[in-house]
């Protein structure tokens, strides 16, 4: 080891810690998605629905997205500025600290305290950790950029040094509260303000990780795996820079019909259909890059992962404008067409675009190939079919719910009770855990297919006889 | 760092499309964004005198 040498071992440990917080994560999320068919699986007082949902949503997206996009971000960055990484004793500091974050989080998330505010869970002494490790990752990654040995910057340190700001600047807002105990606070904002600080946050927690950041990582690793250079250059330029402008207006478009004034929600409702426009800026970049050789869909397993990713990023930022729309919001607000949503997000684009990152990386930092690409594939479809399973079920369950709370006889009272739109739901939530069974089976195809290639690959003996018998 | 990989910028890029702009793109870009100013001075109580509280009083009178 000398001064010069990349910092691997960092990169790889955060996709590992990542994974396993993934496991917990996805096994948290079948387990809510069982509860809410069959009460038997409410375990008080720790594992009941109320406290598994947040550690289902925390852990994921702390705990395996924003690990991911940590190694992710050290291992791109690195390699885009030409130089290691200016302080790797920080970046390592970082995988301790997140990973001691994560667990502390799920300890008290288990425990029942939190802030009750959707993705700002977490317990202000949580969250002052949080901030810390912040700080030393931005430090890294900016510093790295600082000094980097290539003039041009291309569009995923954009996206990254953009994922960092936005991250920053919402999480402590949103975060400021007034501590009453050691794990007991109050949001500094009271009322209508602290609903629409909130949703400002908990809006672009969305944007910045699970969309700049993951397009950060497509724009990377869809021309480094498959060899097919971006489309165009000015285009991802143009819809990094109007997206980063539109994301920060559109969150009280999560509090349309609520006592929110109208002008703002009517400015939210604007700037959310605008976003239409970036999200498809990338959309029409990533598809024109890979049409540019369809061949590569039959000789790189990845381009596929790369492919249906955008198309449901695609499918999600249309989705999602219009669901913005007062006459859509309406009937789609508070049913289960939301998670549904959500869901074709996390599930069909982030997933996909992480699997694939992985898939890339691993091999590369051990300096061999994949384990199988038969396992990759499988694993491919069945997470799509999970995820397509999920969300379609989600969205007929939602409409359903919604067509049902509004529906009034001739003299003008309802005519559903609320329970009777919760037992109409209950065949699609059971369907719903079917398509979550079939997706994690997919992610442990994935999981068994990158441990067999981190063994292959520290077992040189092994693997010259297994190419051997292939060659054979 | 001779053994470590490096990113070769150029080859991120393709050449003779890296400035193009598709139109449909274009159009849908600025259409949108004409559709906001119009949407906003629509919605905006203070421009339009539409509000949410006359939307729905209005709508119990049919």
């Amino acid at each position: 080891m000398n001064d010069y040498q990349y910092d691997n071992q960092t990169v790889k440990l955060f996709i590992f810690s990542s994974i396993v917080w993934g496991v917990i994560g996805i096994l948290a999320g079948v387990w809510v998605s069982i509860q809410m068919w069959n009460p038997a699986f409410q375990i008080p007082p720790y594992f009941t629905f109320g406290r598994l949902r947040v550690v289902h949503t925390n852990i994921l997206a702390f705990g395996l997205v924003l690990g991911t996009l940590m190694g992710m971000f050290y291992y791109i960055v690195m390699r885009l500025c030409k130089i290691p990484l200016i302080f790797p004793k920080l970046a390592r500091l970082t995988l301790y600290l997140f990973n001691i974050g994560i667990f502390l989080g799920l300890v008290t998330l288990l425990s029942g305290k939190t802030q009750a505010l959707e993705y700002a869970e977490f317990e202000w002494p949580i969250d002052i950790a949080v901030v810390i490790l912040w700080v030393i990752f931005a430090t890294v990654i900016f510093g790295t950029i600082i000094k980097r040995k290539e003039q041009q910057m291309y569009i995923s340190l954009w996206f990254m040094i953009a994922t960092i700001i936005v991250i920053a600047v919402i999480y402590v807002v949103n975060n400021l509260s007034i501590p009453v105990g050691l794990l007991k606070s109050y949001h500094l904002f009271a009322g209508l303000n602290s609903a629409n600080v909130q949703w400002w946050y908990g809006h672009n927690a969305v944007g910045a990780e699970l969309t700049m950041a993951v397009l950060a990582l497509f724009y990377y690793f869809l021309p480094k795996s498959t060899g097919l250079p971006i489309y165009s250059h000015r285009l991802s330029i143009v819809a990094f820079w109007s997206l980063v402008f539109a994301y920060m207006w559109t969150g009280a478009h999560h509090l349309i019909y609520s006592p929110i004034p109208d002008w703002i929600q009517t400015t939210a409702i604007a700037f959310t259909l605008f976003l239409i426009a970036p999200s498809w800026g990338s959309v029409v970049n990533g598809y024109y890059t890979i049409s540019s050789d369809w061949s590569k869909m039959r000789t790189n397993y990845l381009t596929k992962f790369f492919l249906l990713a955008i198309v449901f990023y695609g499918l999600q930022t249309l989705q999602g404008p219009i669901q913005g729309l007062r006459t859509v919001n309406q009937l789609i607000k508070y049913t289960d067409w939301v998670p549904g949503h959500v869901h074709m997000g996390v599930m069909g684009w982030d997933a996909l675009v992480l699997v694939a990152a992985i898939y890339y990386v691993i091999p590369k930092l051990y300096r061999t190939e994949i384990y199988s690409i038969k396992i990759a594939n499988t694993h491919f479809w069945l997470v799509v079919i999970g995820q397509l399973i999920f969300s379609i079920t989600m969205w007929v369950a939602g409409i359903q719910q919604g067509v049902m709370w509004q529906a009034t006889s001739p003299d003008g009272s309802l005519m559903y009770t609320f329970s009777e739109s919760v037992s109409a739901s209950i065949p699609f939530w059971k369907m719903r855990t079917l398509g979550g069974i079939i997706f994690t089976v997919g992610m442990l195809f994935f999981i068994y297919n990158i441990y067999m290639t981190v063994r292959k690959a520290k077992k040189p003996a092994t693997v010259s006889l297994e190419i051997q018998e292939v060659k054979a | 760092m001779a053994n470590e990989e490096i990113d070769n910028i150029e080859k991120f890029e393709a050449k003779e499309t890296s400035k193009k702009l598709p139109r449909g793109w274009l159009i849908l870009f600025i259409g949108l964004i004409v559709w906001g100013v119009y949407y906003i001075a629509a919605y905006t109580p203070a421009i339009s005198g539409w509000s949410q509280e006359k939307a729905y009083e209005e709508s119990l009178k049919k």
